[in-house]
């Protein structure tokens, strides 16, 4: 408060109300801010909806074409929506993270956290939350959505069948995952269609291409894409299956979350470092 | 208090600020004025840390703006209407704002009374017009209670009861012993509300002075409007005195280097009927044209190779 000493047509008055001690900005606040950011815009609200809804309906389907000898699992046709659902999640997160650029937000943004890195944070924290959210409602909706298809030919959802339960518990995960890369490319790219098409590429389209022609080299890339997180989304006689055929690395129960994992962590240190160190429009 | 030292930025080989030095100093209205493309918003913008400049500093407070421990409740920033995502309202704008800072609820809602956006306080901001927007952004700039306050072009877009409220929200700002520093292409309006002025051209620094001073120094100023029965007369007798006049359309003189008596004395010597006899006034418009004026002349010699 320099101007204490230098006003001098007229004291300044007491503090406005409300603001009672004048803290600067905690990552608590920041994060705070961010989740009053993220669920006042209309269009995300909609999106996290749709992918319940798409989710649900995929798994409805796709539940009523499984055959008691296909070697499906009761978890499989619960998240047999997933894959609907992740890009879902990876253009949440980067729509979290390039609106604040293509909205000229960043400059309130920053200009308020000059600091900068605490926002990031704030939105991995919040875009990983609401990815949460929106996989455990998804989770939900498709086992009443796929009643149906149990009461038919599909297998029962069994929890005793080894790997059921992280198979479930994975689908959350890499909705989190994916939603994170989405942010990382978001906040990285600046730009929504780069953040959404390279996020497609990296965690969907990509092994989906190289799946056509299997060898070494192709299945070897494919393990350490992205997309390799939804081998969590397996039971363990899926991982079994997928490790024998494989002619590139076997990444066994965990490797694939890794693999994403580590995605996450790369994409989000480059946002942060373009972040620190470049010029905000 | 803003000080910008030898202030330099640069994008690839174009040079938005060239070596710009000026401060804002608390209790003043500082107005920043430029051409289009002279640099005030990227000087703005460098100024609270959205930038890193090329070359030199500049503070805030004695600090460098990322520095501050609470940048809300020192530095009161707008720098675009167009800096709210348009999907979101006013209020949760506002609010996620303040939620950074612990600001309470209250505090919000006191912003938005005194901007007057309560009637529109839960629209989004995209269904605002340039002038909501405005205000919004102002809302937003005084949110922190701070000591300091950096706004761009804030009267652009307002009807006229809105820039009537905001020439007397920053006198007021002001009169606080607030910093405000306020860039405008209005230099009718800067002249109104500040009370000294920045010009910038080509982002070097043209003027740094009191209002007054600035006008003072336009061409306009200083010379005498006479009209007459005998233009003839006078003129011969006003060069006896060594004043200089040009004629002007309409059959007005304009007379420098002498007074306003002195032409009236001179107009009863030499008998004519003074018709018409006042002293011009320059304004801030002239001084500015002027300035800016010669800053591209400077330019387009040097870049033909000539010294001057």
């Amino acid at each position: 408060m320099t101007t204490l000493a230098h006003g001098h047509r007229s004291p300044r008055r007491a503090p406005a109300a409300g603001t009672a001690a004048r803290t600067g900005p905690t990552l608590v606040g920041v994060t705070r801010a961010e989740w009053t950011k993220l669920t006042s815009v209309r269009s995300h609200l909609w999106l996290l909806l749709g992918t319940v809804v798409a989710a649900a309906a995929t798994a409805s389907a796709l539940g009523l074409f499984v055959r008691p000898d296909d070697g499906r699992s009761g978890s499989w046709v619960v998240t047999s929506g997933s894959v609907l659902a992740q890009i879902g999640m990876l253009v949440l997160g980067a729509l979290v993270g390039t609106s604040e650029h293509t909205t000229g937000t960043a400059r309130t943004t920053f200009a308020t956290v000059p600091r900068r890195l605490p926002v990031l944070v704030g939105q991995g924290v919040v875009t990983a939350a609401a990815a949460c959210t929106t996989a455990l409602l998804a989770l939900g909706a498709s086992v009443v959505a796929t009643t149906g298809a149990r009461a038919g030919d599909a297998p029962a959802l069994d929890l005793a069948v080894p790997g059921t339960l992280r198979a479930l518990a994975g689908f959350v995960l890499a909705s989190a995952g994916v939603a994170l890369l989405g942010l990382g490319l978001g906040a990285l790219l600046r730009r929504p269609a780069d953040a959404i098409v390279g996020a497609l590429v990296l965690a969907v389209v990509g092994d989906h291409l190289l799946a056509t022609a299997p060898g070494v080299v192709t299945d070897t890339v494919r393990a350490f894409l992205p997309s390799s997180g939804a081998r969590l989304l397996q039971d363990d006689a899926a991982i079994a299956a997928l490790d024998a055929a494989t002619r590139g690395p076997r990444l066994g129960v965990w490797g694939g979350g890794l693999v994403l994992a580590g995605w996450v962590v790369v994409v989000l240190a480059a946002a942060a470092y373009r972040l620190r160190r470049h010029d905000v429009r | 208090m803003i000080e910008v030292e030898a202030l330099t930025k640069r994008y690839g080989s174009t040079t938005a600020v060239d070596g710009l030095t000026f401060t804002a100093r608390p209790g003043t209205v500082t107005g920043f004025l430029g051409p289009n493309g002279a640099g005030k918003s990227t000087t703005m913008r460098v100024v609270v840390g959205l930038e890193r400049p090329t070359s030199g500093t500049a503070r805030v407070a004695g600090r460098a703006y990322a520095d501050l421990p609470a940048p809300l409740h020192a530095v009161g920033v707008m720098l675009d209407a167009r800096s709210v995502h348009p999907g979101r309202t006013a209020w949760k704008h506002l609010l996620s704002m303040a939620q950074t800072h612990r600001i309470g609820r209250a505090r919000v809602h006191e912003v938005i009374a005194q901007t007057g956006l309560e009637p529109v306080a839960h629209r989004r901001a995209g269904t605002f017009s340039l002038g909501m927007g405005q205000r919004l952004g102002i809302a937003g700039a005084l949110l922190g209670d701070p000591a300091t306050l950096v706004l761009d072009e804030p009267v652009n877009g307002l009807d006229p009861d809105g820039v009537l409220w905001v020439r007397r929200l920053v006198r007021d700002l002001a009169a606080e012993g607030r910093t405000v520093l306020l860039s405008s292409h209005l230099m009718h309006e800067l002249a109104l509300c500040a009370d000294r002025v920045v010009i910038i051209g080509r982002g070097r620094l043209l003027a740094d002075a009191p209002v007054q001073e600035v006008v003072a120094r336009s061409e306009r100023a200083g010379t005498v409007r006479v009209r007459t029965t005998d233009d003839e007369a006078l003129v011969r007798e006003l060069l006896a005195v060594g004043a200089q006049v040009t004629p002007q359309e309409g059959g007005t003189l304009h007379v420098r280097g002498t007074s306003v008596d002195e032409v009236g004395t001179a107009a009863r010597r030499c008998g004519v009927t003074v018709l018409e006899l006042a002293a011009e006034t320059g304004s801030l418009e002239e001084a500015y044209l002027q300035l800016t004026g010669d800053a591209v002349e400077y330019r387009t010699a040097g870049a033909a190779g000539g010294a001057r």
